[in-house]
């Protein structure tokens, strides 16, 4: 069993052998997953992430090692490795970190029904319910229902005498409909995650959740794909998560900023996105993915990135602060122990407004209604601020109103323009987070959440077949 | 470890009567160099165990497992597993695990120098690339390079076979470039991928970096239209890998998730193209001696001048096409269940350099990096990419160059005519190794 005492135990000992500063990690994190696959169960697996991840300095160098070994003989070779490529690192320059006050606290996610304990039968009986009854439907060719549990437990030490514990519990369900249409193939695939129990599974009408993508991804074999060009847009709330995740989110991570990899250097104070956004970064959000304390045992709060408009800071670990004189935001992040952290975001999201939804779509002659549901990510280009991802089935606007489907859409554009076209941000703030995915940097995966009211651009790229 | 593992974990499943079981584990040792405009960032090091145990119980099948710190932790995997199996309902189509395994001869796949890296070498090879690119070019500068060296060794067992063992090393190194000239800036990222350090140089690489990406300095977008479009190797095995390996991993294809559903024996692609699947390529980096689930890996034809010839197998989707695996189980963890997955994808060369195809074209777009591309439609054919790296030529000179434009289109009218070209000369990188396609007309939405 891992312990904060085994933490401490560790620590004391790579100090003991000469590391002037040091961070230990604990890991064990359980992940279950269901899958039906058109009308069969394709995987019930079960699968265990333990470990202890070391970060020495020595010499003012920094070295990382980590072992899935948890016994004497291997933590103490652990060590050892990272001691030595600290040293190493050292005689190449030196790296500093801001200081932090020490932290003792425990976060934990309270649930009532633990997921890992319910019978098998159960999830696979509702797996199977949701999957089957999608195939039946007229239209649907392929269908793959998924149910995600996740315990993730952390465990951070520090030599400043930090000492932080954090057990997430989440659970979501996943469903992708394929449709056919004559010669047309189309998918749509949607997820729901709650931070908590089964209890959360057990409360959700998940085959009218299944059914809406299913009618979704019927209805979208047999529409057009959009006229590409450039479009006055309303944009929801998952698509605009979207968006702030990849446009504006990693630009504005430190670690990218101090090495000259973000258009967002030196920027801080100056104008980049119109006055009615603003944009934070916070631990702890409803509907988001709980990062109270990051992985290098700081507190993570509430970062303001952009105030009305204007650029206010980035996301830091401690030695991206240092380096840039500010504070650590608590933003230093890992997959997991075998990782050592970078700068990550955790819930990031724009300030709702005043608008009403409805009067975003007011006065647009022609344009688009950018939907998220069936949305497959993004990518972005921090360096020169391109951006792009693909979103889910959308509505064409005519005359103030979303009056045809169309298939197949991406959006493209660049991080320092499209922001400051929005001219109109609603009051509807929606935050949401997935146990399916995350976020990719860095060959590592975080759980983030991401999301914001409705929005409107007056100028975004529309790609599409 | 793994060794003991394996046997352990097998020896544990006897006790509870299953009708077949694999245990599949692999231990990974990384050794992670990480530096940045700002000098030398990271140095990680470790070594972890992943194991993943597959059971089966008449028609019952689960697989389980996770990274394990001491030998005994398969225990309450296989335990696990025993217990879940009984619970589950049967797959109709279940056969067997795999019955021939096996392995082929390979080369290429391990290097010494990874398999007991030096760490000293690789803050070197990252310190060139963080000072190479001034030098090269004034406006342009490294952001960040980084190098990372893995050595696997898999084993696995099964009730029909085994224990089968083989080892590859791995390499990646990367380098970001940033280029600024007054208010313009442009940045370009450039890797080597192999399984040895063999044909790694570290000036190339930098050098094209640096040259991509003052090239693209000042980029513009185009206007919305129609165009020609070359896409350079790098971007060519990006959308191949995005768009035509998912249709033609027979899982997709059973699924009726492939467009290429039903399309054997038909021509789908222009003649130009060849593609071949091939699991013993030396140094690319999907060669092994044996797939995921211990069956042979092999060179197959997938498409033959442009005729589709064959889909991708596990043993499982093998079954229900009444053949056999074609060596092309892919794990995405030790411990996630095996799907039909590419090893290396081979592109059959054409004829003249990437030069002469620019010179060739009327009014077009070279392509040298793309994002987004992943997020293409392999269900639909439909391709979309944002340029982040481009240049437009019109009457064969290149006029100026071109970003934050989308390529799109269904990926078979594009690569379906007849006025499909490819260069003679061929990259090879991870598990590609393709040469650089002209695509005579592709939609571009720009401004």
């Amino acid at each position: 069993m891992l312990s904060r005492d085994l933490a401490t135990q560790i620590l004391d000992e790579v100090l003991r052998r000469g590391a002037e500063g040091a961070v230990v990690r604990l890991q064990e994190r359980v992940y279950e997953l269901v899958v039906y696959d058109s009308g069969v169960l394709r995987g019930y697996s079960i699968s265990t992430v333990r470990g202890v991840g070391i970060r020495a300095v020595v010499g003012g160098g920094t070295g990382y090692a980590y072992t899935s070994s948890v016994d004497r003989e291997s933590i103490s070779r652990a060590i050892d490795r990272a001691i030595s490529l600290a040293r190493v690192a050292s005689s190449y320059g030196r790296k500093s970190f801001a200081p932090v006050k020490p932290v003792k606290a425990s976060y934990r996610v309270e649930f009532k029904v633990d997921p890992h304990a319910v019978d098998p039968q159960v999830k696979v009986g509702i797996v199977r319910e949701i999957n089957t009854t999608s195939m039946r439907r007229a239209g649907i060719v392929s269908a793959v229902t998924r149910l995600g549990l996740e315990r993730d437990r952390r465990i951070v030490v520090a030599s400043e005498g930090t000492e932080v514990e954090v057990d997430v519990v989440g659970v979501g369900l996943a469903h992708t409909a394929v449709a056919r249409y004559g010669a047309i193939i189309e998918r749509v695939g949607d997820r729901e995650s709650y931070i908590g129990g089964f209890e959360h599974i057990e409360r959700r009408d998940w085959l009218r959740f299944a059914e809406e993508i299913d009618e979704l991804a019927i209805k979208a074999s047999q529409a057009k794909t959009p006229t590409p060009g450039t479009y006055v847009a309303v944009v929801d709330n998952e698509v605009v998560g979207l968006l702030l995740h990849e446009a504006f989110g990693h630009a504005s991570e430190g670690d990218g900023v101090v090495a000259g990899a973000s258009i967002l250097r030196g920027k801080v104070g100056e104008r980049v996105a119109s006055e009615l956004v603003t944009i934070v970064d916070a631990g702890l959000v409803e509907g988001g993915y709980p990062v109270p304390y990051d992985d290098e045992g700081v507190p993570k709060g509430r970062t303001v990135v952009v105030e009305n408009g204007v650029l206010k800071g980035y996301l830091n670990s401690r030695d991206t602060a240092y380096e840039l004189g500010m504070e650590p935001t608590g933003n230093a992040r890992a997959q997991d122990v075998s990782f050592d952290t970078l700068v990550r975001q955790t819930n990031y999201y724009a300030e709702p407004r005043d608008w009403r939804v409805e009067e975003l779509f007011e006065g647009i002659s022609y344009g688009i209604y950018l939907r998220g549901r069936g949305a497959m990510g993004g990518q972005v280009n921090p360096s020169v601020g391109t951006f792009t991802f693909s979103i889910g089935p959308s509505y064409i606007i005519r005359s103030g109103e979303p009056v045809e489907l169309v298939r197949g859409v991406v959006v493209s554009g660049n991080i320092l323009e499209t922001l400051k076209e929005v001219d109109a941000v609603a009051r509807d703030l929606k935050v949401t987070t997935s146990v399916f995915g995350g976020c990719g940097k860095g060959a590592q995966i975080v759980r983030v959440g991401d999301g914001g009211p409705h929005i409107r651009t007056r100028r975004i790229v529309v790609g599409g077949g | 470890m793994i060794h003991e593992v394996v046997e352990r974990a097998l020896r544990v499943a006897g006790r509870y009567g299953l009708d077949e079981v694999e245990v599949y584990a692999v231990r990974s040792s990384t050794t992670d160099v990480v530096g940045t405009i700002r000098g030398l960032e990271r140095v990680t090091s470790g070594e972890r165990v992943d194991v993943g145990v597959r059971v089966v119980l008449g028609k019952r099948v689960t697989v389980q497992g996770g990274m394990v710190s001491r030998v005994e932790d398969v225990d309450p995997i296989v335990e696990a597993a025993a217990k879940v199996v009984r619970t589950l309902p049967e797959d109709p189509n279940w056969v067997s695990l795999p019955r021939k395994t096996g392995r082929t001869s390979v080369e290429g796949v391990i290097d010494p120098k990874l398999r007991s890296p030096d760490v000293g070498y690789f803050i070197e090879v990252v310190r060139y690339l963080l000072g190479r690119a001034r030098d090269i070019d004034k406006r342009a500068y490294t952001s960040s390079a980084s190098v990372r060296s893995t050595y696997v060794e898999r084993v696995i067992v099964s009730s029909h076979g085994g224990p089968q063992v083989d080892e590859h090393t791995e390499v990646g190194v990367s380098v970001s470039i940033k280029a600024v000239d007054g208010t313009e800036e442009s940045g370009y990222y450039d890797f080597y991928s192999a399984t040895t350090l063999g044909r790694f140089n570290p000036e190339e690489l930098v050098s094209r970096a640096v040259e991509v990406s003052v090239k693209t300095l000042g980029a513009r977008r185009v206007d919305t239209g129609t165009y020609e479009v070359v896409l350079v190797p790098r971007v060519f095995a990006n959308v191949v890998q995005a768009l035509l390996v998912p249709a033609v991993s027979a899982e997709s294809v059973q699924r009726g998730r492939s467009p290429l559903a039903g399309k054997l024996g038909s021509r789908v692609l222009s003649e130009s193209l060849t593609i071949v699947d091939d699991g013993t390529y030396p140094e690319l980096t999907g060669t092994r001696s044996f797939d995921d689930e211990g069956v042979p890996t092999s060179k197959k034809i997938v498409f033959d001048r442009g005729t589709l010839r064959e889909y991708l197998y596990d043993t499982y989707t093998a079954y229900i096409d009444r053949r056999e695996s074609t060596g092309n189980a892919f794990r995405q963890t030790p411990y996630s269940p095996p799907t039909p997955w590419i090893t290396n994808i081979l592109v059959e060369p054409g004829s003249g350099d990437l030069q002469s195809m620019v010179r060739d074209l009327r009014r077009g777009i070279v392509v040298y990096s793309t994002i987004g591309e992943w997020l293409s439609n392999p269900v639909s054919g439909l391709l979309n990419a944002t340029v982040t790296n481009g240049v437009y030529v019109e009457g064969g000179e290149e006029r100026f160059p071109v970003k934050g434009v989308v390529i799109a289109g269904n990926i078979y009218e594009a690569m379906g005519s007849p006025e499909v070209r490819l260069t003679a000369t061929v990259e090879s990188f991870a598990r590609f190794r393709v040469p650089a396609v002209y695509i005579p007309k592709l939609t571009v939405a720009g401004k």
